[in-house]
């Protein structure tokens, strides 16, 4: 069965790439860039996989990897963080709130494919 | 030069001067007589008289005490040590200093303002650090990297993408590449030095520095394992500072005097570090409280908290930045903040949770108060504060599940909230 993988990002290039990059894959992609709406459409949509960005418009993907791991429906969801280069508090604070995975921008192509294979195998 | 009485010091500084005693005492309102008997030890002084010689001659009237001339000394001999280099004659430094006070204070006082800067340096870079303008364009920068990276390695591994497809992604490349050339104008051009407010924003006081570099909290003055002008000396101020520096020290050790650390903690506490609440335990003003607040040691169970307060124009009077909410030196900040709208309800505290641009959440609490007693025919003077804290979930429930939520930013040049309508200039990062 296609798995699904819900991108929440507001840069719509990165989106455009990541779903390229995942649909060639065979995986079916859906995005949304907007925080505030993020958790209710990932509620609504529950995806295998979900790629969060942390500096995102209105809600912090912060908050949103916490509403995810606080709502019982979703709370075991692989989630992928992305955020800045070199952020290490950042980072701390993700994996602190639950992040299964958590990446760098500027990413390789190759690596993000890697985890998300690895984390949905898992 | 260090056992020399008062009175010879005068006349070394007034001879550094080239001022006659006649000259001298016009200036600082005594008789040349008088001044005359003081010189040669034969008067003690002190209060209002030394304070108005120590003026004349530009000096701190410490400066011109016993402690402060031995400090000139323990400067110069540091001045003296700094530099490994230089050979300087070490016996013969309080010789020098006695012979040439000028000298011996001009040294030391360069000796001073190395030290200084270099502090400032550190500050200044920690300050880049968590400046939100960088921040958000160093974002910006490897946003844009990542998608020119991204879609160039997807071009670079599809041979076989149609055509139309291809050319999507070409012409996504060739915006997020002039997208990417702006930001790195917008960055050059933030650190080009062309505004006042740019150039003056580097400017802090010493009191400032004092508190940066001692994290907000002064805890040698409260537990008076220091006095004031024991903090004073050491940093070799003009008059003028000197006499700001000692006001802002008196005023931070009175807070602490009738908010005492240690059983303002136990209270703080058991109210969960609630401003209003500890301002009815305490008997006292939400002003007093929030002050104490900012002013806390940093550990882990002990909410860190920022202030700002700024009169009824909006002009920053005091400030205590965190590192996750800069503030602006002079006015300029998000107009919705509720330390303004705190200002048309005087004495009403307002509670807000604030939701910032890049997703940083901050409870606040602001509140107005009069600055004088009102008077007939006087506009009254309102000033007001805002406590900030992010991290609310230290605070009681009250404070902050139920609190409204207010969505801000810091100041419209650094703020991606374009169709604010609370927008007076422009977001520096044209290209978001």
């Amino acid at each position: 069965m296609q798995k699904t993988i819900t991108i929440v990002e507001d840069e719509p290039f990165i989106i455009e790439a990541l779903t390229f990059l995942l649909e060639r894959e065979g995986y079916l992609v859906e995005s949304v860039s907007d925080g505030a709406l993020a958790i209710d459409f990932i509620i609504k949509t529950s995806p295998n996989l979900v790629i969060l960005d942390i500096m995102l418009p209105n809600v912090s993907g912060m908050k949103i990897l916490e509403d995810i791991r606080a709502t019982a429906s979703i709370s075991g969801l692989p989630v992928l963080m992305l955020t800045a280069k070199g952020q290490k508090k950042d980072r701390q604070a993700a994996e602190d709130a639950g992040a299964s995975q958590f990446m760098t921008k500027p990413f390789e192509n190759a690596a993000l494919i890697k985890n998300v294979k690895a984390m949905l195998f898992l | 030069m260090a056992g020399a009485l008062l009175g010879t010091r005068i006349r070394e500084n007034r001879k550094a001067l080239s001022l006659n005693q006649k000259d001298l005492a016009a200036i600082a309102g005594v008789s040349a007589s008088y001044l005359n008997l003081i010189e040669h030890n034969r008067r003690g002084i002190a209060g209002k008289t030394l304070n108005a010689i120590a003026r004349a001659l530009n000096v701190s009237s410490a400066e011109l005490s016993e402690g402060m001339n031995q400090a000139l000394i323990d400067r110069v001999k540091t001045a003296a040590v700094r530099n490994t280099q230089i050979k300087t004659e070490h016996d013969r430094i309080e010789e020098f200093c006695a012979r040439f006070p000028g000298f011996a204070r001009l040294i030391a006082r360069q000796s001073d303002q190395i030290d200084r800067r270099d502090e400032e340096f550190t500050i200044l870079s920690d300050q880049l650090k968590h400046d939100p303008y960088f921040a958000e364009a160093m974002h910006l920068l490897l946003s844009n990297i990542t998608t020119i990276r991204s879609t160039s390695d997807i071009l670079a591994t599809s041979p076989q993408m149609p055509t139309k497809t291809a050319q999507h992604f070409i012409n996504n490349l060739a915006q997020e590449a002039r997208k990417l050339s702006q930001t790195a104008e917008d960055i050059f051009d933030y650190f080009e030095p062309t505004s006042e407010q740019q150039i003056t924003s580097l400017d802090i006081s010493p009191y400032e520095a004092l508190l940066e570099k001692n994290r907000y909290y002064l805890k040698d003055l409260e537990s008076d394992s220091v006095t004031i002008d024991q903090i004073l000396m050491p940093l070799a101020l003009s008059t003028a500072e000197h006499r700001e520096t000692e006001k802002s020290l008196k005023s931070y050790k009175k807070m602490a005097d009738n908010l005492p650390i240690q059983q303002f903690l136990i209270a703080a506490k058991n109210h969960n570090f609630d401003a209003v609440a500890l301002a009815q335990y305490f008997n006292t003003d939400i002003l007093s409280i929030s002050f104490r607040m900012a002013h806390l040691p940093i550990k882990a169970e002990i909410p860190q908290f920022g202030l700002i307060q700024c009169d009824a124009s909006g002009a920053v009077l005091y400030r205590k930045q965190l590192n996750s909410f800069s503030l602006p030196r002079y006015g300029g900040a998000c107009p919705l903040w509720p330390v303004y709208r705190s200002l048309s309800q005087p004495l009403q505290p307002i509670r807000a949770m604030l939701d910032m641009p890049m997703g940083d959440r901050f409870h606040t609490i602001s509140f107005a108060y009069p600055t004088e007693a009102a008077q007939i025919g006087i506009p009254a003077l309102t000033e007001a504060i805002m406590l900030f804290t992010p991290d609310y979930a230290m605070l009681p429930k009250v404070a902050h599940g139920q609190t409204p939520q207010l969505t801000v930013g810091l100041q419209c040049t650094v703020c991606s909230r374009l169709a604010c309508t609370a927008r007076r200039a422009s977001y520096l990062l044209s290209n978001k």
